[in-house]
């Protein structure tokens, strides 16, 4: 570009090597910066945590059941279209059972016994931790 | 070839607003979960190297399995082996001779028994015995056939943390009924010991949970540490709050262990003056400003504010020096202070009318 201006002769048949690299690089560049700062916000989704670890995220938009394995048994999830609850469980008392549907934001359910643990998370948190 | 400098130039502008914008994204928080205590433990750690935020958190549940171990009412470390306050409560049981415990017992007892005492006995970790008697001191219990004899036996006998002398590293009971069970102290006193060891490892911003009771160091970016605070019947925050730097949040509730019989619902939280699972209340949230003991605190003053009578809870917070609760009782009403109130943010949409909310100022 820079040497086409000086030159008076047509675009592009003068472009050097070094010219070429830069218009590539800045291509790949400001692609990558817009894919970052243009992204949508994500669905949101439901993380499922077993033990200590992130065992997996799903998306709510879906219908789908979900069996994982805890610590004493496995567990039912049921995704239903925007929400999610325990639907089966192993556990003794049933409270994650109990607690019924999840569908805002932070929401959490958490089966001790089996050591399962549901969280809607979405592009904002609206707390960093629940007090119960 | 002028025009080198030029495209270079063009090209690390760029790349470090790649970089820059990579390093803004990615926030500096680190956030792990775990099973102790038989409960959830939740630690968030922000503004420190990921390897150095995991090692101390790893640093910090590993502490926690230890206290577990020492102060567990009734689970053994091993079948043979029961934890350290499990043999001190079997001393109990056995003879009033002293026995040796840690410094470490030795001073939780102490601190349990002067709360016991400013509390006029309502928190009362002398009553395991009780406790088990409606079968709570289990991983898994169930609906009960209530002992209605044995319960009666037991208020009658009436074990107080009073009954309970330490002196020198040793303890012994005058009440051989004396059982103690820490429940409702042991998950604050972890609170405490964990937040000192980061602030003196130099953690400026952490939030720490335990099994729902939080204590806050520092803030969570340029913003305080917010927590919600769990409606006790519906799988939803019914408001949040800033905690920060320093203050401790906890709260009692009936839905956390409990079991339905005949229609009713009888919680793990039982009322030391008739042996009874308290009915009246669902839940009691207590907000401590930064002191010493915040931890130990939070989990402590729900208790008595909890058992206290539903007109006699403002009087109760008071004796305790709190400032800052919120009370829901079994229609689900809402007694806030005001203190406390100017806090809240509501998120229940129910609540937001106001209907059923009612603020009062402490007596």
């Amino acid at each position: 570009m820079l040497s086409s201006s000086r030159s008076h002769k047509p675009a592009f048949s003068h472009l050097l090597a070094g010219d070429w690299l830069t218009i590539i690089l800045s291509a790949i560049i400001i692609a990558y910066l817009f894919q970052t700062l243009w992204s949508h916000e994500q669905a949101a989704k439901v993380q499922i945590r077993i033990g200590d670890k992130v065992h997996a995220a799903y998306d709510l938009n879906q219908q789908r059941d979900i069996i994982v394995h805890g610590a004493i048994g496995d567990a039912m999830i049921r995704i239903g279209q925007g929400k999610v609850r325990f639907a089966k469980s192993p556990c003794h008392n049933q409270y994650c059972v109990h607690q019924g549907w999840l569908n805002h934001n932070g929401q959490v359910a958490i089966c001790l016994p089996n050591q399962v643990s549901l969280e809607l998370i979405g592009a904002q948190k609206p707390y960093d931790s629940l007090n119960y | 070839m002028r025009k080198w400098p030029i495209s270079l130039i063009v090209i690390a502008i760029l790349l470090v607003a790649v970089v820059g914008i990579r390093t803004l994204k990615k926030e500096p928080l680190y956030h792990t979960q775990s099973y102790v205590f038989g409960t959830l433990v939740d630690i968030s750690i922000y503004g420190e190297p990921e390897d150095r935020s995991k090692q101390l958190a790893n640093q910090v549940m590993q502490d926690f399995q230890d206290l577990h171990n020492r102060l567990h009412a009734w689970k053994p470390i091993s079948p043979n082996q029961p934890s350290e306050l499990g043999a001190l409560n079997a001393a109990f049981a056995k003879s009033s001779a002293p026995v040796p415990i840690s410094p470490q017992l030795a001073s939780i007892l102490t601190d349990a028994t002067n709360l016991y005492t400013k509390s006029n006995g309502l928190f009362n970790p002398a009553i395991g015995q009780l406790i088990g008697t409606w079968g709570f001191q289990n991983d898994e219990f169930g609906a009960i056939k209530i002992d209605d004899l044995k319960i009666r036996a037991l208020v009658k006998a009436n074990p107080r943390m009073i009954h309970i002398v330490v002196n020198n590293n040793t303890a012994y009971s005058t009440n051989p009924l004396v059982k103690v069970d820490l429940g409702g102290y042991a998950k604050g006193y972890a609170l405490d010991l964990a937040a000192d060891y980061l602030r003196k490892q130099n953690v400026k911003n952490a939030l720490i949970n335990i099994g729902g009771n939080i204590i806050a160091i520092g803030q969570h970016g340029d913003k305080p540490w917010r927590v919600g605070i769990q409606h006790p019947r519906k799988p939803a925050a019914i408001a949040t709050l800033a905690l920060a730097d320093g203050w401790a949040i906890g709260t009692s509730g009936d839905y956390q262990r409990y079991f339905m019989l005949d229609g009713k619902r009888y919680c793990h939280i039982i009322d030391p003056r008739d042996g009874y699972p308290v009915q009246h209340t669902q839940a009691v949230t207590v907000l401590i400003p930064p002191q010493k003991n915040a931890g130990v605190l939070s989990d402590v003053a729900s208790k008595p504010i909890f058992i206290a009578a539903i007109d006699d809870k403002p009087k109760t917070a008071a004796m305790l020096g709190i400032q800052y609760f919120m009370v829901i009782d079994q229609k689900s009403n809402i007694i806030v202070s005001s203190a406390l109130a100017h806090k809240l943010e509501w998120l229940d949409p129910e609540v937001n009318n106001n209907s059923h909310v009612k603020l009062v100022t402490l007596p």
